[in-house]
């Protein structure tokens, strides 16, 4: 491939002999659909690639990139690198991972899907008018949906380092949502449907469509509860979005910098057995997989947090070297126009084989919650946690009515170690980073109402 | 860069001849070259200095209600006609129309730059950085930590379209931003200080920046002394400047077109109404000298203007880019806005305050007896159909029998905005706009300006204790 050739002839003239330089391209083809009412709003199609190079020397390190190929255009790009790292200040811990690993060769990840491609856009408008209908047809109280749109891409990167790293990774990703809205005598309530698959083929319109009108129906005359303490059981919806809190608090950049509640707590317990966190680069078909990370070093599977105790954080080459350990795998680069940064690449809280309707059947009195807002009230330092909610109200272990206009509050740490059961019902759902969550059930937060 | 990367007339009329060949109402392409420096510091230490080169064009064919968008960065003329080709793919409509000839567009503004960004190396700029770490912990010993940022981003535009419209923009932003953190026993406070607009490097000539990094440290001292807020409904004077990010987010939004077509705005089917107090005159414009918010065309080509939003109290426009006035058949008010050539512009806010009034700013703060002064909004959320807002206070003081007295913390401010904007009581005469780093999110960020006098909520509901981050 041409642009393998590049970056590693960019990589080693940008290295300048004495100093070290990695250079990324990223090449993607997006393709979006957006509906309402049976009608195409908006279709886009985007072919976007460019690269950036990074460069250290003495500590120092300096980011240019462009989208532009020409010859002229890149020396420029090389230079501006180096001129940058001459601005800016050494950092002893500031360098690129050597070349000590091999790269364990290519495991099929199965993250490519070679038929996206041959998808027209007729199939994608089709698909997702197929979702809305589904969703106005599922019950007659569904009456609008909104935001209700198709997104796919294909994304090819291209690495090398000056110390001969050279490689590339291509995947793919579809992904569809809509928000139901219903309504009745009792007012209004809206729900969100989504699918996210790596091939077109496992994506299901009919199921995105319902998922949104169930929600959506099940909350009508949902009202707030009194103000109390109770059990709360989060769906994989409102698991993730607590996950992806954890997560950034599981980085070991946020912890360098002082902004996590989990800082100086490696090695101790701090959750309930029932917890057990992983972070897989090669969970085969992740939306976060591939064979290397950001920097070129090899992905693995990462246990963080094992029967409740603080086991690892997620690395990249800088902050592993502040804390004289070795990179996890987990530099991301969320395009070539910025820096590699730590973050998840598929990290999930682990199933157990208990079923969802045992976890509902054992909780006396609590709120079981299907959609989460957050307003603002999550604090990475000294981890509070508080978010709008809206779910289904839990009586003697069954569903008694729905619930709006709430809040939930607790802390991360305390509702970490309250972390009292876990279901079988693994979902990713990768808004941003790829996280996933089964159902879980914590004890004891704090239900906020009339 | 050089301009002449971009693309001219001939290759334009092609693509849009393209694009049309199945038919469409209106044919546009939006080609875009940007290059921006962000340097920052944290620890003392200059950590990330990025520069980088956007190019890119992007083609949107309207069909009906429908309109499709493609957009690429690689701009040789091969990688255009297939742009083109794929803006085209939705088209079923029978319309055919031929490409007018091209028409450069006029406009009488200018933002002139005196000292333009490659004026200073990028060392110089480093070392500014530094300054202002040094300055800031210098100001005090319980300053802990700084962060410093500096940024510009030059921004070309043109655009061509079907019905014969060219345009060509050029718009040139800068900003230098300090938060200074100060601690004692386990409490921290942040203070912030921000220069920015419009501008080249002649900002660091006229305005002091040291002078912003001892404003920040002040800032996070004095809030160390702070008392936990009151809460409960009392009277807010709100300082002038900034405090009109409250109203851009819990008014402006819901004055834009897109929320007016879709029927969920409060405001929909209310002009010619009385929606705000006779005090209030709310405007948006986008042709101010110096402004974040301000160009010479928005980014479908449409001239900017000035418009009268509520004009004392009654509600006169509404904020329309190029789509949404097809739409309702109105006339765009030149809010069309986009992040970048990789997305389809929507109507968006610009610059946007509340006019000045007739009140002593002094008097205003006279005029209570118990309340709260509002000198700097912190974050905030508000539902941009319905206005409810919720925004913390990051720094306030209290007011006993007509003075400022103790500093609070932990204060925010709970509302709804069009109620808020019925009961405002008093306007001060001293109108200002923000100091040049307004950011407004809206699925898509742009650079806007806020702005107003001192003004007098006469009840409004203060709540929280959280301890603001
Ligand atoms: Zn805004």
């Amino acid at each position: 491939m041409e642009y393998l050739r590049l970056v590693e002839e960019l990589a080693e003239r940008a290295s300048g002999g004495d100093g070290e330089a990695e250079v990324i391209i990223m090449h993607s083809r997006t393709t979006m659909v957006r509906v309402n009412a049976g009608e195409v709003l908006e279709m886009s199609a985007a072919d976007s690639k460019g690269v950036g190079v990074r460069a250290i020397k003495g500590g120092r390190m300096g980011y240019a990139y462009t989208s532009d190929f020409e010859p002229p255009t890149l020396d420029l790009t090389l230079s501006s690198a180096a001129a940058l790292a001459d601005s800016s200040d050494p950092d002893e811990f500031r360098a690129l991972p050597g070349m000590e690993r091999d790269l364990v060769e290519n495991q099929d990840l199965e993250v490519f899907d070679p038929e996206l491609s041959e998808r027209s856009p007729e199939d994608k408008v089709a698909f997702i008018l197929a979702a809305e209908r589904a969703a106005l047809d599922h019950d007659p109280r569904v009456v609008a949906t909104s935001y209700c749109s198709y997104h796919d891409h294909t994304t090819r990167m291209f690495l090398a380092n000056s110390h001969g790293f050279a490689g590339s990774h291509e995947s793919t990703g579809v992904v569809a949502y809509l928000r139901a809205v219903a309504r009745d005598d009792s007012g209004q309530a809206a729900g969100l449907g989504l699918g996210c698959s790596i091939f077109y083929r496992d994506l299901e319109a009919e199921l995105v469509g319902c998922e949104a009108a169930g929600k959506a129906v099940q909350l009508l005359g949902g009202r707030p509860v009194k103000t109390q303490r109770a059990p709360v059981i989060m769906d994989p919806f409102a698991g993730v979005e607590f996950l992806s809190f954890v997560a950034n608090a599981l980085t070991a950049e946020s912890i360098q910098r002082g902004r996590s509640f989990l800082m100086g707590k490696l090695g101790e317990k701090i959750a309930s057995a029932r917890v057990n966190l992983v972070d897989d680069g090669r969970l085969v078909r992740g939306f976060g997989s591939a064979p290397f990370d950001g920097e070129g070093v090899p992905t693995a599977r990462t246990s963080l947090v094992a029967g409740g105790a603080l086991e690892q954080l997620l690395y990249d080459t800088y902050t592993a070297r502040r804390d004289g350990t070795a990179s996890t795998g987990n530099a991301q680069r969320s395009s070539y126009r910025g820096l590699p940064y730590p973050a998840p690449t598929n990290l999930y809280l682990l199933p157990s084989s208990r079923r969802v309707d045992e976890l509902i059947s054992s909780v006396d009195t609590g709120l079981y919650v299907t959609s989460t807002m957050n307003t603002g009230g999550i604090n990475p330092v000294n981890g509070d946690y508080s978010v709008g909610a809206s779910g289904l109200w839990v009586e003697k272990g069954e569903f008694v009515g729905p619930v709006t206009g709430v809040t939930v509050a607790g802390n991360m740490l305390e509702m970490l170690h309250n972390v009292a059961d876990v279901a079988d019902d693994l979902r990713f759902i990768p808004i941003s980073d790829s996280i996933g969550a089964p159902t879980m059930l914590v004890q004891g937060m704090t239900i906020g109402g009339t | 860069m050089d301009t002449d990367r971009m693309i001219g007339d001939e290759v334009a009329r092609r693509v849009l001849t393209a694009a049309l060949s199945h038919g469409g109402d209106l044919a546009e392409i939006y080609v875009e070259d940007r290059c921006t420096t962000n340097l920052s510091l944290e620890d003392s230490k200059v950590e990330e200095a990025v520069r980088g080169t956007d190019r890119g064009a992007g083609v949107r064919v309207f069909y009906g209600s429908l309109s499709t968008y493609a957009h690429t960065d690689d701009l040789s003329g091969r990688s255009l006609q297939a742009v083109a080709r794929n803006a085209a793919l939705a088209a079923q409509g029978a319309n055919r129309v031929q490409v007018l000839d091209f028409s450069r567009a006029q406009s009488g503004l200018e933002f002139p730059i005196e000292k333009p960004f490659e004026a200073m190396e990028a060392q110089e700029k480093s070392q500014l950085l530094r300054d202002l770490d040094q300055e800031a912990r210098r100001f005090d010993p319980r300053v802990v930590q700084v962060q410093a940022r500096y940024s510009e981003d030059r921004r070309r535009i043109r655009i061509w379209n079907s019905e014969g419209r060219h345009a060509e923009d050029e718009r040139n932003l800068i900003q230098l931003s300090v938060i200074a953190m100060a601690q004692e026993g386990d409490l921290v406070q942040r203070g912030v200080g921000m220069i920015g607009g419009q501008l080249g490097l002649e900002l660091l000539d006229r305005v002091d920046p040291l002078a912003e990094a001892r404003e920040a440290a002040a800032s996070a001292v004095k809030m160390l002394d702070a008392r936990p807020a009151p809460a409960g409904e009392m009277p807010v004077v709100m300082n002038n400047g900034w405090g009109g990010v409250l109203f851009h987010e819990a008014c402006g939004h819901a004055l834009e077109a897109d929320f007016i077509n879709q029927g969920v705005s409060v405001f929909t089917g209310r002009v010619g109404e009385q929606v705000a107090s006779p005090l209030i005159t709310l405007v948006d414009d986008a042709t101010l000298p110096e402004r974040r918010g301000s160009y010479r065309f928005d980014d479908d080509g449409t001239p900017s203007q000035h418009t009268l939003l509520i004009e004392n109290g009654v509600l006169r426009e509404y904020m329309w880019d190029m789509a949404q006035a097809r739409r309702a058949n109105r006339h765009p008010t030149g809010n069309g806005r986009r992040q970048s050539f990789r997305y389809l512009p929507m109507p968006r806010m610009t610059n946007t305050f509340i006019k000045a009034g007739e009140s002593d700013p002094e008097d205003i703060v006279r005029s209570v007896q118990r309340g709260l002064y509002v000198k700097m909004l912190g974050g905030g959320q508000a539902d941009t159909a319905r206005g409810d807002f919720v925004f913390s206070v990051s720094e306030g003081y209290l007011i006993e029998d007509g003075r400022l007295t103790a500093p609070i913390r932990g204060a925010s401010l709970i509302g709804n905005g069009p109620e808020v904007l019925k009961e405002i009581e008093m306007v001060g005469h001293d109108l200002e706009l923000d100091k040049g780093l307004g950011q407004c999110s809206k699925g898509q960020q742009v650079p806007v300006s806020v702005g107003q006098p001192t003004l007098l909520i006469p009840r409004i509901t203060v709540g929280g204790t959280s301890e603001i981050p």
